[in-house]
């Protein structure tokens, strides 16, 4: 076990630039998610860590030591790939010995007739067997033991994928997409056990994924990239409650984070030419965006913020999300309103809405958070 | 549970007229397959128990005599000897061959495609026409092949016995001596061959999976040896298979260069007197229908035992997938 680190990373094929100066920092023992877009570069990182690629500069560090110029045979990681990439011809069990084969076993001793009388190779296939049976007691894949991966199916497969990567002690996991051949049940069922996994064994786990609930579920830590950059690396918590970016903001939270314009006249600001009751915040005039979580908006019968028509209903028993359409050019707003609301909220009919002012998250025109502003204008609690 | 009873009660009975009508439309095939495809075999099996020449009104029955012949004559024990000799010799280091050629071609970019076209040039060349140029070069006193040995003579070459012997009594007459004889054949026949089976190992290897070899690389498997036992040997497994296969039939079927070289009488001392030459000197140039149809049936039933191997050998051992 060991933490990782990788420092000022780029990586470019040809004229596209995939990694633009990446730099984390991973604990011993963390469970961190890569997440963002596809082609943002979260794979590549995970393969220039796993050795797989080399990166252009920049270095990667498992432990104390610095490996950027080791091959990935020699680095101790397992990694786990989104194709599973079993061995067809070789049984599960035969797939999960592999790595304590090559690592353990020389290669006389791996030899198919010469290699049973070879010295020491008995002991050696007794210890293997062990881990392996240990293996796949903790992934409950012991019936399958004797089966092709052919003749699995995809969830299967991934437990053995699994298999293969905690069979050895490595430095470190790493899980490219693992969840993404899977059917939605099953991958909310793996999701839960990858998780326990992680918690029993105590070790390091870098996983890659496109998915924003999985990433938000699983980790410790989200590093969200875009565009070959990291836009923040935080805890779950941090990032859907304090994001620094409108990207980040945008791509974490199901349905999307509401963005609205608002406009700055003189010391105050206004939202849809109504002026909001904030502090005032001086007087250089910026374009800025609000973003409000959808749990931020509320349905509110006397002097609302804004008004809209509701244009769609989605229903999920438990909670109702509403799309409500502000004006005719089509901006449209998400509300989570609670089964209690289902009355007021008619396809079509008009309604107020109102939101928590605290929970506003106000960006520049590029993006940026701007949390001085919400500072001034009384938004967030000072911070000594 | 009514619905389903009616369904069960409803299913048509096997229809006559529909099946009679498959038959119907099946039978042009049948009777071709039948006449193209078995009845020769079929015939050649009758004749080879019989004296039966072309032209003749009708034949003797002789039993097994042709077949005695074959086992007991020693022209037909160096008809084996050379057939197997081919065959054992040519099949090994052509696949070997391709294999080898094929993963070096693999591994390189664009320019594995100028290889590739190079290597199959064989191939693709008339086999007679290339033999006539493979006798000039090895003509003992002009050819090229000779002349290119005897210009070692005078260097330390000559420490080698081979190149001391030649400088000395003159080099192998090649084509013209018993003990070189069936290995030219047999080189010809390999490089002739290999650029065929390496593009069957060719697009053998487009079809592994490169993520494997990724897997392979964090399992731990330093070396490239390692990564081809444990990913690239298992995926060419029906690939191997079928270019064995082939490979075996082709080189009992050798015939051409043997022709083309010695078109009367297989070889110094018969030493390259394969099966396909025996059938047609016997049953095509001396007009001795059943000792040449004796040879056809054998060698039929090695062909079939070969493949029969085979497909034992994937059934059990290939994993297709």
């Amino acid at each position: 076990m060991a933490g990782l680190e990788v420092t000022s990373l780029t990586k470019q094929f040809g004229e596209t630039r995939v990694l633009k100066g990446v730099t984390l920092g991973i604990a011993d023992g963390e469970f961190v998610s890569l997440v963002g877009p596809s082609g943002c570069g979260k794979s590549t990182l995970l393969r220039i860590i796993a050795g797989l690629e080399t990166a252009n500069s920049g270095t990667v560090t498992i432990g104390k030591a610095e490996v950027t110029d080791t091959r990935a045979a020699d680095r101790n990681l397992s990694m786990v790939f989104q194709s599973y990439a079993l061995y067809p011809h070789l049984t599960v069990a035969e797939n999960i010995a592999v790595p304590l084969r090559m690592r353990e076993m020389t290669s006389l001793q791996r030899l198919p007739v010469i290699g049973g009388v070879m010295p020491g190779a008995r002991h050696q296939k007794h210890s293997i067997a062990q881990s392996v049976a240990r293996a796949a007691d903790m992934l409950e894949i012991g019936p399958l033991l004797g089966r092709k991966p052919g003749q699995l199916s995809g969830g299967q497969r991934q437990r053995v994928a699994l298999g293969r990567a905690l069979v050895r002690d490595p430095a470190a996991f790493l899980l490219d997409e693992p969840l993404s051949n899977l059917d939605a049940k099953l991958r909310v069922q793996t999701r839960t056990e990858i998780a326990e996994l992680h918690r029993k064994l105590g070790a390091t786990f870098v996983y890659v994924t496109h998915d924003q609930v999985e990433a938000m579920t699983m980790s410790d830590r989200i590093a969200v990239m875009m565009d070959g950059e990291i836009l923040q690396c935080a805890t779950p918590e941090i990032i859907y409650e304090d994001p620094d970016d409108i990207r980040v903001a945008e791509f974490i939270g199901s349905p999307k984070i509401n963005i609205l314009p608002i406009e700055q006249s003189g010391a105050e600001l206004y939202l849809f030419g109504r002026p909001l009751k904030w502090r005032e915040i001086g007087e250089s005039t910026r374009a800025m965006q609000m973003g409000l979580r959808p749990e931020a908006l509320r349905l509110m019968q006397s002097a609302p913020h804004f008004k809209g028509r509701v244009a769609h209903i989605e229903n999920l028993g438990a909670e109702i999300f509403a799309q409500i359409a502000l004006n005719d050019e089509g901006l449209r707003v998400t509300l989570r309103a609670s089964p209690a609301e289902r009355p007021m909220i008619e396809l079509g009919a008009e309604v107020g809405l109102g939101f928590d002012a605290a929970a506003a998250l106000i960006f520049d025109a590029d993006g940026k958070r701007m949390r001085k502003i919400e500072i001034i204008a009384g938004l967030t609690p000072e911070v000594a | 549970m009514a619905v389903l009873d009616m369904g069960v009660a409803a299913h048509p009975k096997p229809n006559n007229h529909e099946a009679r009508t498959a038959w119907g439309l099946a039978a042009p095939a049948l009777a071709l397959m039948f006449l193209i495809l078995l009845v020769p075999v079929i015939v050649a099996g009758v004749l080879s128990f019989t004296n039966y020449s072309l032209g003749n009104s009708g034949f003797d029955w002789v039993g097994t005599q042709n077949y005695e012949r074959l086992f007991t004559r020693s022209t037909y024990e160096k008809m084996f000897i050379a057939t197997f000799t081919y065959v054992v010799t040519v099949v090994p280091i052509s696949v070997g061959l391709g294999l080898g050629a094929a993963l070096l071609v693999h591994s390189l970019g664009r320019i594995g495609d100028i290889y590739k076209t190079i290597y199959f040039l064989p191939v693709m060349a008339t086999l007679l026409a290339m033999a006539i140029a493979w006798e000039f070069m090895l003509h003992p006193t002009i050819g090229m092949v000779n002349r290119t040995l005897a210009m070692a003579c005078g260097s330390w070459f000559e420490v080698i016995p081979f190149f001391a012997n030649g400088c000395n009594d003159g080099f192998p007459l090649w084509l013209g001596d018993r003990d070189y004889a069936i290995w030219v054949v047999c080189f010809i026949g390999v490089w002739q061959g290999f650029g065929f089976n390496m593009v069957l190992f060719l697009s053998g290897l487009t079809s592994v999976h490169r993520e494997l070899y990724h897997a392979a690389e964090m399992d731990g498997a330093r070396s490239g040896w390692d990564r081809f036992w444990l990913v690239t040997w298992p995926a060419l497994g029906p690939t191997t298979v079928f270019v064995v296969t082939i490979s075996c039939i082709r080189a009992f079927q050798v015939f051409d260069t043997i022709e083309a070289f010695w078109p009367q009488g297989g070889g110094p001392n018969k030493s390259a007197y394969v099966m396909m030459f025996a059938i047609f000197e016997k049953g095509v140039q001396q007009n001795l229908i059943g000792i040449g149809s004796a040879i056809t049936v054998l060698f039929l039933i090695f062909v079939m035992f070969l493949t029969l191997i085979q497909r034992r050998l994937v059934e059990r051992k290939v994993h297709y997938g």
